[in-house]
């Protein structure tokens, strides 16, 4: 029988990387999909924007601008990052006040049932 | 911060002329979060930051002016075009690609638009050096980079609040197919081989083909 020269060994090398770089994405794809699946909520990023984080979070606009102690604007495209430069704070100190902000409102806004339904989560 | 954050900061910043730009480079070839991109515009036109048939059309038309730059290069820019690839992946790769452009064709173009999206700017190049009728380059990719955009910005817009989860699901995802892909055409081309060899008296002109 022929042995396979080193065009074929090379392909065959190259099967296995291909073969283990899939199996990689795919476990990936179905890790994220699970987390996705399990927490509602995605962290606060310095691209985003005010509007946008009210958004994601279900909370209205004007709260979060009132703790970041800044005029509420209709069509606010600055990503927090240029907000933080704008004030002279460090993006993880504006995004830990945002977070508060965030969860006062639901604490105060939740309805008082301890077992209340989740929104926005499919069955 | 990562280049991917400084985009979609952009994005937001700027609007629209960004999302064209990206989409021209990240189709022309050189490595952007296109996908991404297109997934936070859709989002955007949920809450009114962008307006989703203006998203739809400057991205659709940003896509197929990139891959028509990336069909140029291949077919005009033959030399240079060879070298860039090459640096990229080696010329076992290109002989793939062309070799998957003149027996897939349309259907290639297509599905390489937005279903094996990694692919996409090889088979540009590789349509381009094979010389593939550009008529028939562009319709389909007019149609399958609109539905590429559709898809990914309906996406965006109907999980709007979970960008950042949903564009790593569907990069993860995306390799895993284009992964598939590639897997199906290197095994099937090396199960011929290995077929073709087992018979030793078979003429050497036969082995040396199906080696090729």
């Amino acid at each position: 029988m022929k042995t396979p020269g080193w065009r074929q060994w090379t392909m065959l090398v190259v099967f296995a990387l291909v073969v283990a770089g899939t199996g990689l994405f795919a476990v990936r794809t179905v890790r994220r999909t699970i987390y996705w699946r399990q927490h509602h909520n995605e962290p606060i990023r310095p691209w985003m924007t005010v509007p946008y984080v009210a958004h994601s979070y279900r909370v209205p606009p004007h709260i979060l601008y009132e703790a970041l102690g800044i005029q509420p604007q209709p069509r606010d495209r600055r990503p927090l990052r240029r907000i933080a430069r704008e004030q002279n704070v460090p993006v993880e100190q504006l995004i830990e006040t945002l977070q508060k902000a965030i969860i006062q409102f639901q604490q105060t806004s939740l309805p008082p049932t301890p077992d209340g339904p989740e929104r926005g989560r499919s069955p | 911060m990562s280049l991917t954050d400084q985009l979609l900061a952009a994005l937001s910043l700027y609007g629209l002329p960004v999302l064209f730009g990206v989409l021209v480079i990240g189709c022309a070839g050189l490595p952007l979060p296109s996908s991404l991109l297109l997934v936070a515009a859709g989002s955007f036109t949920q809450f009114g930051a962008m307006k989703l048939w203006q998203v739809i059309a400057v991205a659709s038309a940003g896509s197929v002016l990139g891959d028509q730059i990336g069909y140029g290069l291949g077919r005009w820019g033959g030399r240079v075009a060879e070298q860039f690839s090459r640096r990229l992946g080696g010329e076992e790769k290109i002989k793939r690609a062309e070799e998957f452009a003149r027996r897939w064709g349309g259907t290639g173009i297509f599905f390489s638009r937005w279903l094996v999206t990694p692919l996409g700017p090889w088979l540009n190049l590789t349509s381009g050096m094979a010389a593939y009728s550009w008529p028939r380059f562009l319709l389909w990719d007019v149609l399958g980079e609109v539905l590429w955009v559709c898809l990914y910005v309906m996406l965006g817009k109907l999980f709007s609040d979970r960008v950042q989860a949903l564009t790593e699901i569907l990069g993860n995802l995306a390799w895993a197919v284009a992964g598939l892909v590639l897997a199906v055409i290197l095994g099937w081309q090396l199960a011929k081989y290995f077929r073709a060899a087992k018979p030793v008296n078979s003429s050497s002109t036969k082995v040396k083909s199906a080696a090729v």
